[in-house]
């Protein structure tokens, strides 16, 4: 283990024993957001009480979507919780004290902070695939994959966003794309149309974070789980390059964090 | 009185209105998420051969138009946020005003809705024509109007409400996500009452809930029905009564004993 990674484990892990230390507060929160997505499960069960399919998808395929959308966003957001914040602490000239640490600084900045509201979303969302998906050794496994490159590339696009308000100085455009990438990836691609499907490929990327996983999930096919690597693999580049393209642009707002 | 009140409201209107990089991210936020679930039910509708509890792609698309622009109106962690000032004591300084603070707050929230109501309204309608064209009714969307206004002094005044607790429950934090699900689908945001099953309908018909959403967007959606502005109007004096009641209570007991 180099000492840079040894430093990021251990920042990561003070960051989760901060984020642990007030139980009552954890106990609250866990209760909240497993309210919010079984909201979202009975509105998926509420639709398809009045449909078989909506193009080709049935109720486990989007439960399934869902899950995998569940458990990557709340990982990104939960344990590299700093991702959310990123543009508004470029913005605001919040990165100082990152910048006198001896470690590069996004992934410094990445394991900062845990959120505890997204935590407990991971098991969540592996409870929901061990429900409404026929579950087998292999399945799991390419859940894992698809998750893993979800992850990567909601990592990679949030980075991506956020480091933009280093060149414009506001981050309403780096609020409105990770909103919009979490949105997205909430509903099969195959429900948008012309245009709007094919920005959801390129521009936001929310049909790879969950439709093609799931899809795989459902039907594993050695194209896509490439197709898929590769497009984690662009937007992870994407998101270092402009960050640090964007960070020689920073202007300290003297603020300590 | 009535003049603070007016004058308030004038305030929040023009502050508002002079943060336009706000005004941009609500129109934008608003647009996205109209986007995906407006494409979500054409593809319901599509799949049931057209309609769907009455609604077909048009209608439909309008009810989501209009139910995305109710909620994006409003300021939806105002629970969280003025809890915050009443267990910060952020609210004693409000106290000394020969006006009740809630009232204030109120017509505060209010007036600063209506740039964002102007600012979402162009969005949603520009984007109504390119997609499904005109709306079903014209005196419908024209009637969603005053629908969208009760609907949102509605729900500002609920949030209110709820955000009384602070006064005797120091943690109200997470009191904003349960009312935002309630809204989610008993308020008809994210699925059509109509479309729910039978005693959930009329669950969700009983709730105040569906005042703030549903209302107006089932006019926009073609279906006028003028007693939903009667519901409207009965929740939004029972919320606001409601609302001063539990603050009076709270601020009396904030007075006397301190905590």
């Amino acid at each position: 283990m180099t000492a840079e990674v040894r430093a990021l484990w251990i920042t990561w892990r003070a960051a989760w024993r901060h984020a642990l230390a007030d139980r009552r507060a954890l106990w609250s929160q866990l209760v909240m957001m497993t309210t919010n997505d079984l909201v979202w499960i009975a509105f998926w069960l509420l639709v398809f009480s009045r449909v078989d399919e909506i193009r080709g998808w049935k109720t486990a395929d989007v439960l399934i979507l869902l899950a995998i959308a569940i458990t990557s966003s709340g990982f990104v957001l939960g344990a590299l919780h700093n991702v959310r914040r990123l543009g508004d602490m470029a913005a605001d000239g919040e990165l100082d004290e990152a910048l006198t640490v001896p470690v590069r600084t996004l992934p410094y900045l990445l394991v900062r902070r845990v959120e505890v509201l997204h935590i407990g979303e991971p098991l969540f969302g592996l409870v929901m695939l061990i429900v409404f998906a026929d579950l087998t050794p292999a399945r799991l496994a390419v859940f894992a994959y698809g998750v893993a490159m979800a992850i990567v590339i909601q990592v990679g696009f949030f980075v991506l966003v956020g480091s933009l308000s280093f060149f414009v100085g506001r981050n309403e455009g780096g609020n409105l794309g990770l909103q919009a990438m979490l949105l997205f990836s909430s509903y099969p691609v195959d429900a948008f149309g012309g245009v709007a499907k094919i920005l959801l490929y390129v521009v936001v990327p929310s049909a790879f974070v969950t439709s093609v996983p799931a899809r795989l999930v459902g039907s594993f096919e050695l194209g896509p789980a490439l197709a898929l690597a590769a497009v984690a693999a662009v937007f992870a580049g994407l998101g270092v390059l402009t960050f640090d393209r964007g960070l020689r642009r920073y202007t300290s707002g003297s603020t300590w964090t | 009185m009535i003049t603070q009140i007016v004058t308030t409201a004038m305030a929040g209107t023009r502050r508002a209105a002079r943060q336009p990089g706000a005004l941009v991210a609500v129109a934008g936020f608003y647009l996205v998420v109209t986007l995906a679930l407006s494409a979500m039910w054409r593809a319901v509708t599509e799949s049931r051969g057209g309609e769907i509890a009455g609604y077909d792609a048009t209608s439909i698309t309008w009810y989501i138009i209009v139910s995305e622009l109710a909620f994006s109106v409003v300021p939806q962690r105002l629970i969280e946020y003025t809890g915050d000032d009443v267990v910060n004591r952020r609210i004693v300084p409000e106290l000394i005003r020969p006006a009740r603070p809630v009232v204030i707050r109120l017509a505060h929230e209010v007036g600063m809705v209506l740039p964002r109501l102007a600012a979402c309204a162009v969005v949603g309608v520009v984007f109504g024509f390119a997609v499904v064209g005109p709306p079903p009714s014209w005196s419908g969307l024209t009637l969603a109007i005053p629908a969208l206004l009760l609907g949102a002094a509605g729900s500002i005044a609920a949030q209110h409400a709820f955000a009384a607790a602070s006064f005797w429950f120091h943690e109200t934090r997470s009191a904003w996500f349960l009312y935002q699900k309630l809204v989610f689908i008993l308020g008809g945001l994210l699925i059509p009452i109509d479309v729910l099953p039978g005693p959930l309908r009329s669950v969700a018909a009983a709730l105040p809930f569906a005042a703030f959403a549903y209302a107006p967007s089932r006019l926009a959606a073609g279906r006028i029905d003028p007693g939903w502005f009667v519901v409207q109007l009965g929740w939004l004096v029972a919320l606001t009564i409601a609302a001063v009641v539990a603050f009076d209570r709270g601020t009396a007991r904030l007075v006397r004993e301190g905590s």
